[in-house]
């Protein structure tokens, strides 16, 4: 039953809250970086309920179950993800053995997600954009493992989530070995990829493809999947900071610096998608199979040597 | 009866029920796949009797015994590829009986071995479960390693693996399901746990062999499957990927990995066959399994449809169907073994993981190939009533889906507390169990609050309306089609793995390819000896003579 109350209140609630308005700031700053006034603060809420109040339009001839399906299962597992993520934060000790693994799987159900609705959508647009995505996700899966494995190795081979948090309270963060630093460096770069942000914004592509895998989706649909890369706007930085900068805790100072962690990794989400042009799908490919990959090996390899 | 020839403990029983399981469904199934084709009565028998032999392999405890059920299990699966209509089935049959019976030779050489080491009176005492021969020294790591080749070519790991997809491309897909997606797994896997658990004491050195075979199996066989055109082939390739985690499994050493690779083995026997058949399905509905040609599916078949995303979303590990389940056992075994002090783990580990990703996306292709995406124009011309399909062919693949659905969300509940853990020796923390139904009852809530969200919104006021690409009706424009067959060309393309991808086009990597060129080259070069000119067989004559009396005198 508390489970359930974490699911509904951190799980589903806040992070919601903490996404629309990371949203709104990322709107913000890249307008006032292209000389624009940018959105007011309840802009990213107002978007999706406007959204709700819009028709459901469906293409001719797709599988309406697996079409209106893809974005709630996409928003079902964030929330899952970030209830064990708030459990982990507010409680160390109350986390399950291999949570670590449980949330690296279902961090990519969000892709999958999409994927699975830009290919019912029947459009070869979306069917393109979704392929793109799948790339994608080979692309940053291998260094993004690789990274995510060194606090474990750290944490002497630990994949609760709770035990990694206790390790860094007791011998600082991860990021400030040299091995840390390397794995959060090219987790952040693997970020922005998961969020499918400039450069990586490959699979949607709105100049190119229309949005992609969403070329077909308006209405309610559209507002699920807004809402869950709102909420991923959140949760993926929420993860990294757990894994290298210590976590979160609610506190009293505490809180502070844990705001600051976030935002500061909001920043170079937001900087990193205004001042670079978009890579094309092999570029990506090949950024991440060579030198992402490489530095990450590096990464691991210093930390199994005790760096 | 001599008490010591049969043994029923829980391992076997566990592999003895899932292998009847099986065998119902295949014959249910094959009563409707194969209505009207020659020879059924030829194809019954074959089925009922390697159902008996493979119980024979499962039971027996006399090692004799064992080898001459497992000689006449390899012979029927020859048979039964032969079955298929294709023209090239008979030549896979023989591929088939050449790989798997050579590594049944090896297997004669391992048990001639280990009655030696195991210093028994005569191969007839020989137990399956009354030796523990340490791997210490040459002879008993050659005999360990005969034995796990067998164990390896049944169950398809690299590199005994090329006659797996072949098989799957050629002989019907009742056979494919039957043998090489489930029955030759588990008697495979079987097999290499008995030997690995009972009849020898592995050492750190073989385990890390056993763990670097099954890591590459997992991302060999997945790149190859990644670039496949079939349905079939694809399919082919992933069982033999899905050997790598078994093996990874068994190869860990510590009760819970192996746990893991015995669940994995029985739950990817349950979601293969579920591909394979619901893939047969499709075969037998649309005429092909050629990528290029299907597509849309999904509309018309959509009894298939459900089934076929379970199975790919549980092959791929995806919480919380059951693949999810046993990889994650795997997984929590392959850090046992970091615990311990070897840092080969983090390869292992990123390799099983990484393997997971690329297995889903070849799946997303196979989804969207078949399923989703847009109709191709062979399909279009095709009537409406040429897509249904009788009971018998849904009901087992259905049947498998809703396994898939159990054993993952009831994995800690069911399979593993009956089954799984009475199999494996040695003690496994509880804490380390996943927990699967309170993950599900997490993500249904989610599911319903997505609900909630569309009926806040308005969903009962749908519309349907015509695709449009660039202001033009997709449907009127087939050309604008994207059939999802070259999803991956990019990865194809790609550097260093160009060159991979090109000699295994070229069969480079395909170890009985390389055998019958290496035995062709030879015979060549002795044929060209025999000229038929007698001068030059005097010379060999003579030669051979002064040869002979040089060794004899000397």
């Amino acid at each position: 039953m508390i489970h359930l109350i974490y699911l509904l209140v951190f799980g589903f609630l806040l992070t919601t809250c903490i996404g629309l308005a990371a949203s709104w700031i990322d709107r913000k700053v890249t307008a006032r970086i292209q000389y624009r006034v940018g959105p007011p603060l309840l802009q990213p809420l107002l978007d999706i309920v406007k959204l709700l109040g819009k028709e459901t339009v469906l293409p001719s001839g797709v599988s309406r179950v697996t079409f209106l399906a893809a974005p709630m299962i996409g928003l079902a597992s964030v929330m899952v993800v970030s209830t064990v993520l708030w459990v982990n934060s507010l409680y160390p000790s109350q986390g399950f053995v291999g949570d670590w693994i449980v949330a690296l799987y279902l961090l990519a159900i969000p892709s999958l997600s999409v994927i699975l609705g830009g290919f019912a959508s029947r459009n070869p647009l979306a069917g393109l954009g979704a392929s793109r995505e799948m790339k994608l996700v080979l692309a940053y899966e291998l260094p993004f493992v690789l990274a995510a494995l060194v606090p474990v190795i750290e944490a002497d081979c630990s994949i609760r989530l709770g035990d990694i948090l206790n390790f860094q309270r007791a011998n600082g963060a991860t990021a400030t070995s040299p091995a840390g630093a390397l794995a959060l460096l090219v987790a952040i770069v693997c970020m922005q990829a998961k969020l499918a942000l400039v450069p990586f914004d490959i699979p949607e592509a709105e100049t190119e493809i229309l949005c992609g895998p969403l070329v077909e989706y308006g209405g309610p649909p559209l507002a699920i999947y807004r809402l869950m890369k709102d909420m991923l706007l959140f949760i993926l930085p929420f993860f990294l900071i757990i894994l290298f900068l210590g976590g979160v805790r609610c506190d009293g100072v505490h809180l502070f610096w844990g705001v600051l962690k976030y935002v500061g990794l909001l920043a170079l989400i937001t900087v990193g998608r205004n001042t670079n042009p978009r890579l094309r799908i092999d570029q990506a490919l090949k950024f991440f199979w060579g030198p992402v990959t490489f530095i990450s090996i590096g990464a691991v390899l210093l930390a199994a040597w005790g760096h | 009866m001599n008490p010591n020839l049969f043994r029923f403990d829980s391992l076997s029983m566990l592999v003895g029920v899932s292998a009847g399981l099986f065998f119902l469904l295949i014959l249910l199934y094959s009563s409707g796949y194969m209505r009207g084709r020659k020879g059924l009565v030829r194809y019954y028998l074959y089925t009922v009797l390697t159902f008996v032999a493979s119980l024979g392999v499962i039971f027996a405890n006399n090692v004799i015994l064992f080898l001459v059920f497992w000689g006449f299990l390899g012979l029927l699966l020859c048979l039964l590829i032969a079955v298929g209509r294709k023209d090239r089935a008979a030549e896979t049959a023989r591929k088939t009986l050449i790989i798997v019976g050579g590594a049944d030779a090896f297997m004669l050489l391992g048990v001639a071995m280990v009655w030696r080491l195991a210093e028994v009176a005569t191969p007839w005492d020989l137990t399956m479960d009354s030796t523990r021969i340490a791997l210490t020294g040459g002879k008993a790591v050659a005999a360990y390693l005969c034995l796990a080749a067998g164990a390896l070519a049944k169950a398809g790991a690299m590199p005994f693996h090329t006659w797996v997809p072949d098989t799957a491309e050629d002989a019907p897909v009742p056979v494919t399901a039957y043998l090489p997606a489930s029955l030759d797994k588990l008697l495979g896997i079987y097999f290499l746990a008995r030997i690995s658990l009972e009849m020898f004491q592995m050492s750190t050195t073989m385990n890390t062999v056993l763990m670097g075979v099954g890591s590459f199996t997992i991302i060999a066989a997945v790149m190859m499957a990644l670039v496949q055109h079939d349905l079939k082939r694809l399919l082919g390739y992933h069982t033999v990927s899905q050997v790598g985690y078994m093996v990874l499994g068994i190869g860990t050493g510590n009760p819970i990995g192996i746990a893991g690779g015995l669940f994995h083995m029985l739950n990817n026997a349950i979601y293969k066959s579920c591909l394979f058949l619901a893939g047969g399905v499709v075969e037998k509905s649309a005429g092909t399994s050629d990528l290029d040609r299907l597509g849309g599916l999904a509309g018309v078949m959509p009894i298939t449809f459900g089934p076929f995303l379970i199975a790919s979303l549980a092959i791929s590990g995806v919480p919380p169907f059951n693949g999810f389940a046993s990889k994650w056992l795997i997984y929590q075994g392959i850090i046992e073994v970091g615990k311990n002090g070897d840092v080969l783990w983090i390869l292992w580990l990123s390799a099983a993981m990484f393997g997971s990703a690329l297995t889903l996306a070849s799946f997303m292709k196979l989804v969207h190939a078949v399923f989703l995406g847009q109709p191709s124009p062979a399909r279009k011309r095709r009537e409406n009533g040429a897509w249904k399909t009788g009971p018998t062919l849904w009901i087992p693949p259905v049947i498998l889906g809703i396994l898939c659905v159990a054993f993952g969300v009831f994995a800690a509940a069911l399979p593993l507390r009956f089954f799984i853990y009475p199999s494996v020796p040695g003690e496994i923390v509880p804490a380390g169990i996943w927990g699967s139904g309170w993950a599900a009852i997490m993500i249904l809530i989610g599911l319903g609050i997505g609900l909630a969200i569309y009926l806040l919104g308005t969903l009962r006021k749908t519309r349907t309306v015509e695709a449009f690409v660039g202001g033009e009706i997709l449907e009127e424009h087939p050309e604008m089609r994207v059939s999802g067959v070259d999803f991956y060309q990019t990865i194809q393309n790609l550097g260093i793995l160009k060159l991979i991808y090109d000699a295994a086009d070229r069969k480079f990597f395909d170890i009985y390819e390389v055998g019958r060129k290496t035995v062709l080259g030879c015979s060549r070069l002795a044929g060209s000896l025999h000229n038929g000119l007698l001068p030059r067989y005097i010379v060999w004559y003579l030669l051979g003579m002064a040869i002979l009396f040089y060794v004899l005198m000397g």
